[in-house]
């Protein structure tokens, strides 16, 4: 746990008075994280004037997609210790619930994202109260048993969300404030803002008080329940929370392809999202996101020199799982601990 | 939706024993398949998700096989003997590396073989899908057995499946490498204390069930085309059957088995739509009344 | 000061690998196209179970774009072709036909996507305007659903109700002289499968009223195990069966159904047994098997398409598909509407394209045409006939008519709500 203990360290140098005060978050860091995500944003918003590529745009959509995805399945693995591997059936849902209130409906688009989010806090409420009470691998199976069953259902249920084919037509988008989800100048913005905004959110669950009773339940649920926390409704609030974010992943992803495809809903998502955290690291907060541009740069570099990819993504799979052990992110903050350690020693 | 249909047979007797035949026919064949991944996850604790790839190259060398020699029986243990080496080498090698780790790096590491695997058969054989045939010797017109319709093609299969079942049951239960198997699963510190050479026993396991699904790829090489990728489908078909089986026990995948193919047979004249969706509920149902499947053991 | 040895990479070689990442990251924004040449993108399936139709679909275009490279290329420029594999996953079609575009400076969209991904590929198509020719899907509604219509789109692949319109005029004559009653289908549960079979019902119904359906199977795309959907249609005791099942499933499908003798007992229909693929791979083929054509050498009966197929077959060591043909036509289209045209500009070729007849080895008169109202493709060869497991695999093909067929067509579009 390098994130707990360097944080305990800045906070100690922080407060130097004698009392001990247990104090999981000062007002401080949390403007620092604000700062952060601005500054973010700030960057991503100068991309475009920096670099004139079209392809640089698209690319930042699909990672601000996965990277809501895979953050969030993080909250549910990295920090709860609840292997799922059915998450993609929420960036499903995200991308044919909004899809579909905008085909069927002529409502305005935030007010199509509201409805979709509410959407998925029901249907994550029901599987997540039916599943969460069960334990790592059984809850592997079962998430990925509600998966399949919901990609089943949008296949079969051809008039409402087009079968196999997909929600076709494309998806409309009046105008709202101004802004034109069909100007992709306007949708990447708009991917962005979705990003920062979530990313700072996750990290305000992450770093709160419920984020530490999160990280106790993972280390120890027993412990947990006899100090009297309720195992069963936290589990189920980060499982909701976390498909909110999923679904807000496959919201953009949607408005990305302007349509919505059995695929989204399908195992495979909640494979990339497995992947992504491995390849990025799950004790920090970041790795996700560091996962998932990995994971799309080697996409798409690969499938434009070979038509094998397979193989390539397997040994890097191998890599990461056999040789590394860990992914990258936490490679690299324990290299710098290893560093910081070294010097203390050496000093 | 067509429950007419479905009420309609339940009330003939020839449809009832030609439905029943039929799901115990694609019991049998889903049993012979998902016997090795319930194998390797009671004693190694590992779900082996490369299972599919392994049905895959049995499938490959029998075609091979019986397309250099002409011979049905040689095309069969070329099949199960090439994935029984590829089994111990890839547990050796590889799998023995994550045994202590989570159960996402093991699913990591077998789903980077399937891709691996997937690629370097069309890279062998090429992608497009290819046919064994089915030998002489079983062109022969179906049999009428108590009023259900059976190929003796399947009646091979079925009697394979049987003996598969019989002889890893019995195996386990009452032999002494069958106790020694089982105790490496219980404690594996134990049994390496008493002398035993614990890496050979895992190694051996898991050669055994990649031969199985080796086996059961052979097997059914005459009558379904080769592609790569095909283990794919059979592997989610086998995690269904053992999960509701219950991972880790043999008659629970025989059980398993046998309701799937039920379900499917029934299924197909009630809801020939959902049919898929039927398993998937059902797997749901098992999970949550019982996750550790209907005769599965509690896993330490 | 004791070393720890650190598992996993050196520092140097994580540097390394991030430059070359950076490297490789970069390569993109760098390419930029010649005015000398014209690239065209072609995003299609080269991996996974379906990797033939990738493979197939780039044969059949290269073999036609080297000739034009030949002979002087598109209105002087030559043809560079940018093939993707897009996994056959929809968000990746739609993001490699953006890529094609956006990035490799791709002025005209050949999309040999199946399904899904020619939809998501004609979203693209509708977003940069791009010219775009569909060359696989078949589905009906890409192109005569008015609301899917944009002006820069059309479809060179062959339309399932064509086929079925074809389909159910031959099988109901067949029918009427055989005293077929009692029909049953067997069919791939998904969009192709479903429509296509509803097609054929409906026009066989049209053709022989007395036709029943006794009974229906609806197997999963890529079922490796058909023994419930076998017995289902053994149960029902039908004269004669239409399948859709195509490729390896039609083979497995065979392998099963011949051992529970289920060809002995009816007449069988599949629209997608005439394929060479499928033709040269099943080992115990059941004679007379009624097909529809995919690609046949032998169909037209014309010394140009012989010659065509033998081509095809010397470069590339395997027959010719279905694919094949479609990708091989969008390419000519090309060709001459650029000549007519005189110029490889995307619009004008549109506009060029619109109505355009051109000479066709596959061509059902010796032409097909792009017909200007819907963009999409008519007046090539399609017919059914029987099979027999060798050379020439489909001696005698009974030919549809087009007249008729354009009149049913029209109709059909009518009762869709299509006009």
């Amino acid at each position: 746990m390098t994130e707990l203990q360097a944080e305990r360290a800045r906070e100690r140098t922080i407060e130097s008075s004698a009392v001990p005060r247990i104090e999981t978050r000062s007002k401080r860091l949390r403007y620092i994280d604000v700062l952060i995500a601005v500054a973010a944003f700030a960057l991503l918003a100068a991309l475009p004037f920096l670099f004139s590529s079209k392809a640089l745009i698209d690319f930042v959509i699909r990672c601000a997609a996965f990277g809501l995805f895979a953050t969030s399945l993080n909250l549910l693995v990295g920090y709860t210790g609840m292997i799922s591997f059915g998450h993609g059936m929420f960036f499903g849902l995200g991308a044919y619930g909004f899809g579909l209130i905008m085909q069927r409906t002529g409502v305005p688009i935030p007010v199509a994202f509201i409805g979709t989010l509410l959407i998925t806090t029901l249907v994550a409420a029901v599987i997540g109260a039916i599943c969460v009470r069960l334990k790592e691998i059984y809850f592997a199976f079962v998430t990925l048993a509600f998966q399949m069953l919901i990609h089943s259902t949008i296949v079969s249920w051809t008039s409402l969300t087009g079968g196999d084919q997909g929600l076709r037509g494309g998806i409309p988008r009046p105008v709202f404030l101004g802004i034109d989800l069909s100007n992709q100048m306007h949708l990447y913005i708009a991917s962005c803002t979705l990003l920062v905004s979530g990313l700072l959110l996750m990290r305000q669950i992450a770093q709160s008080p419920f984020g530490y009773t999160l990280r106790m339940i993972r280390d120890n649920a027993s412990r947990a329940s006899f100090i009297g926390i309720d195992v069963w409704r936290a589990k189920l609030t980060i499982f909701v929370l976390a498909a909110l974010f999923a679904s807000t992943g496959g919201i953009i992803m949607s408005l990305f392809v302007s349509g919505a495809y059995p695929e989204f809903a399908y195992w495979t998502i909640s494979g990339e999202g497995i992947f992504i955290n491995m390849l990025g690291g799950v004790t920090t907060f970041l790795g996700p996101m560091v996962g998932t541009v990995l994971l799309l740069i080697l996409n798409d570099t690969v499938t434009r020199l070979t038509e094998y990819y397979g193989i390539v993504l397997g040994i890097v799979i191998l890599f990461f799982a056999i040789g590394l052990r860990k992914g990258l992110m936490d490679f690299m903050v324990e290299w710098c601990e290893q560093r910081r350690d070294g010097a203390k020693e050496r000093a | 939706m067509d429950i007419d249909a479905l009420t309609g047979c339940l009330a003939s007797s020839a449809c009832l024993v030609t439905q029943t035949t039929s799901g115990f026919i694609i019991g049998m064949l889903l049993f012979l398949v998902a016997v090795g991944l319930t194998l390797i996850f009671g004693v190694l604790q590992v779900v082996n998700f490369s299972h599919g790839a392994f049905y895959m190259f049995g499938a490959y060398f029998a075609m091979t096989a019986y397309q250099v020699t002409g011979s049905f029986a040689l095309a069969m243990f070329c099949g199960a003997a090439g994935t029984a080496i590829l089994g111990l080498v890839f547990e050796r090698v590889f799998m023995s590396r994550v045994y202590g780790g989570d159960v996402l790096m093991q699913l990591l590491v077998c789903y980077a073989f399937v891709l691996i695997f997937d690629d370097l058969v069309r890279l062998v054989w090429g992608p497009e899908f290819r046919s064994m045939g089915m030998p002489s010797a079983f062109q022969v017109p179906p049999l009428f057995i108590a009023g259900g319709v059976v190929p003796p093609y399947y009646l091979l299969l079925i009697g394979v499946a049987l003996a598969v079942a019989a002889i890893l049951g019995v195996g386990l239960a009452r032999t002494k490498i069958g106790k020694v198997i089982r105790a490496a699963a219980h404690n594996p510190g134990m049994v390496s204390a008493l002398g035993i050479n614990t890496g050979l026993i895992y190694g051996g396991v898991f050669a055994l069930g990649g031969m199985l699904a080796g086996l059961a790829g052979a097997l059914a090489a005459p009558v379904r085309s080769l592609t790569p990728g095909m283990g794919f489908s059979v592997l989610i078909e086998s995690f269904i059957v053992t999960v509701i089986g219950g991972m880790g026990s043999i008659f629970g995948a025989l059980i398993g088995a046998l309701l799937i193919g039920m379900i499917r047979s029934y299924g197909s004249l009630g809801f020939p739509l959902f049919t898929d969706g039927m398993m998937y509920l059902f797997m749901v149902i098992v999970l949550v009344a019982r996750p550790t499947g209907l005769f599965g053991k509690e896993v330490a | 000061m004791t070393e720890t040895s650190r598992p996993g990479v050196s520092r140097r070689s994580t540097l390394a690998l991030m430059g070359a990442g950076a490297m490789t990251f970069a390569t993109p924004w760098v390419a930029r196209a010649q005015a000398k040449t014209i690239k065209i993108g072609m995003p299609t399936i080269l991996s996974g179970r379906v990797a033939q139709l990738g493979t197939s679909s780039r044969n059949g275009v290269m073999i036609e774009v080297d000739k034009i490279n030949a002979a002087g290329g598109l209105a002087g420029r030559q043809i560079e072709m940018v093939i993707r594999d897009s996994k056959g996953a929809p968000q990746e079609a739609a993001r490699v036909a953006r890529e094609l575009v956006n990035t490799d400076g791709c002025e005209l969209l050949l999309d040999a996507e199946a399904s899904s991904g020619a939809f998501a590929v004609h979203e693209v198509a509708r977003d940069l305007g791009v010219f775009c020719i569909h060359t696989n899907s078949e589905t009906s509604s890409l192109t005569a659903d008015p609301k899917q219509h944009i002006p820069n789109a059309f479809r060179t692949a062959r339309q399932g109700v064509h086929d079925s319109i074809v389909g159910g005029g031959y099988a109901a004559a067949i029918a009427k002289v055989k005293g077929l009653k009692k029909w049953a289908t067997c069919s791939p549960d998904y969009a192709y499968g479903r429509d296509t079979t509803g097609e054929f019902v409906y026009y066989l119904k049209q053709f022989a009223p007395d036709v029943e359906i006794v009974s229906d199977a609806w197997p999963k795309l890529f079922q490796p195990d058909y023994t419930e959907v076998v017995t289902k249609i053994l149960q029902a005791k039908p004269q004669a069966l239409y399948s859709a099942l195509w490729g390896g499933d039609l083979t497995s499908y065979i392998d099963q159904a011949n051992i529970y003798a289920l060809f002995s007992q009816m007449e069988v229909f599949a629209v997608n047994m005439a394929d060479y693929t499928a033709l040269t791979v099943v080992k115990n083929l059941p004679k007379g098997i009624h097909s529809g054509n995919r690609y046949i050498k032998t169909y037209p009966a014309t010394a140009e398409n012989a010659a065509w197929g033998d081509a095809y077959k010397a470069k590339y060591s395997e027959y010719p598909t279905n694919w094949s043909w479609e990708n091989a036509t969008a390419v000519m289209l090309i060709a001459e509407a650029s000549r007519k045209a005189n110029s490889a500009d995307g619009k004008k070729l549109a506009d060029a394209m619109r109505g355009l007849t051109i000479k066709s080895p596959f061509g059902a008169d010796g032409t097909v045409t792009m017909r200007a109202e819907d963009q999409t493709l008519i007046g090539y060869a399609i017919g059914w006939g029987t099979t027999i497991p060798n050379e020439p695999y489909v001696p005698e093909v009974k030919s549809g008519d087009w007249k008729q067929i354009l009149a049913l067509e029209a109709e059909w579009k009518k009762t869709k709500g299509y006009t």
